[in-house]
């Protein structure tokens, strides 16, 4: 029951974040929006309550199932691509590579900068 | 007994008609991932998500259910995602005490690092000639699914193999985290969490989570971040880039 009732606040504040969407013509999907009006709307009121947490932690542990029907997909289209998946792999091996070692380099130079100029 | 034949056929049909059997299939896959997961050591390279992807599709497979018949079925399980992605906002708020602490190496990073997570992939897809609809589809690589499924159905990617790509860059954001803060070396939880949830999504955050809380919190901000920032980011930079090949 009490997670049920956290379940109604996340699909009201996506339901609101679609409205959004429409009637601004955003970008941005209706659960982004959701998403960050429920972190304001939280902010605001300063606190959560334990039906809503529940409800959360409750969906985000069963993400992987949510996106695997997704997943499953690449399986079935495959051919689409075919004479593509060299960029594919070098796009996502060599990518990711880069882009952890650029997150890694910044936050430790910025953070070791942040922290001497506190001294 | 050609009695018993006909009435098997017309079981077949009367299953293949319900989206229960696409549920009950997906969720089956789920617990069986999850389960041969923990009994070949829980290794780092190989996620609960692809074992189960393989089992699911394998299965799909030997049944010759067909492919758009089950998807249509298990979008009674994929529509969560929409409330899904509402959910990501808890942890979100329940971790603003350390975004106010760290907020200037996050404001620094954040833009820099999410730019180039994209960037990187479609510098280097594109020379080696990949299609606008494939770059269109590597875009959001490193995004949480549920905000990635929106970035590519709006910049005219296809969602299976950017999907594909997700769990791809997810795995190996994993690994190269860990290999790097070795090499660096970066020991510092709340920089190697950012770093995992801002390049390998959820599948980073649950390698976070593993270190330790801290890192996990900081890996669901990162994923928050990154995920609402390239939502915002790319679909107006995107118009430009993917309309041109």
């Amino acid at each position: 029951m009490a997670m049920l009732r956290g379940f109604l606040v996340l699909v009201l504040f996506f339901l609101l974040g679609e409205s959004l969407r429409v009637l601004f013509a955003l970008p941005v999907s209706g659960g982004v929006l959701g998403m960050v009006v429920i972190t304001l709307t939280l902010m605001v009121k300063g606190s959560v309550s334990d039906d809503l947490a529940s409800a959360s932690q409750g969906l985000i542990s069963v993400l992987v199932l949510l996106i695997m029907p997704g997943v499953v997909g690449v399986f079935f289209t495959a051919d689409q691509f075919s004479g593509q998946w060299l960029a594919v792999a070098a796009a996502l091996l060599v990518g990711t590579f880069l882009s952890v070692l650029t997150t890694l380099v910044l936050m430790k130079l910025v953070t070791v900068k942040g922290e001497r100029h506190r001294e | 007994m050609s009695e018993l034949f006909d009435r098997l056929g017309a079981l077949a049909d009367t299953l293949a008609a319900t989206p229960i059997l696409a549920i009950g299939l997906t969720l089956g896959a789920f617990f069986a991932g999850n389960w041969l997961f923990a009994r070949i050591g829980r290794p780092l390279w190989l996620p609960p998500v692809l074992l189960s992807a393989c089992l699911l599709s394998g299965v799909i497979a030997i049944l010759a259910i067909d492919y758009q018949a089950y998807q249509r079925g298990a979008s009674w399980l994929t529509v969560l995602l929409g409330p899904a992605t509402v959910a990501l906002g808890i942890p979100l708020y329940q971790q603003m005490h350390h975004i106010r602490a760290m907020w200037r190496p996050i404001a620094v990073t954040l833009p820099i690092a999410a730019t180039l997570a994209a960037a990187y992939a479609l510098v280097i897809a594109w020379a080696l000639g990949a299609t606008p609809e494939v770059l269109a589809s590597l875009a959001p690589k490193s995004v949480t699914a549920p905000i990635a499924i929106g970035i590519t159905e709006q910049l005219g990617g296809a969602v299976p193999l950017m999907m594909g790509g997700l769990l791809i860059t997810g795995v190996v954001a994993t690994l190269f985290v860990d290999m790097l803060a070795r090499l660096l070396p970066v020991r510092d939880e709340r920089i190697l969490g950012f770093a995992l949830g801002l390049n390998g999504h959820a599948i980073g955050t649950a390698r976070a989570f593993a270190i330790s809380h801290t890192a996990g919190a900081f890996a669901s901000l990162g994923m928050g971040l990154t995920g609402v920032f390239t939502a915002v980011i790319l679909p107006l930079v995107g118009s430009g880039i993917f309309n041109t090949g």
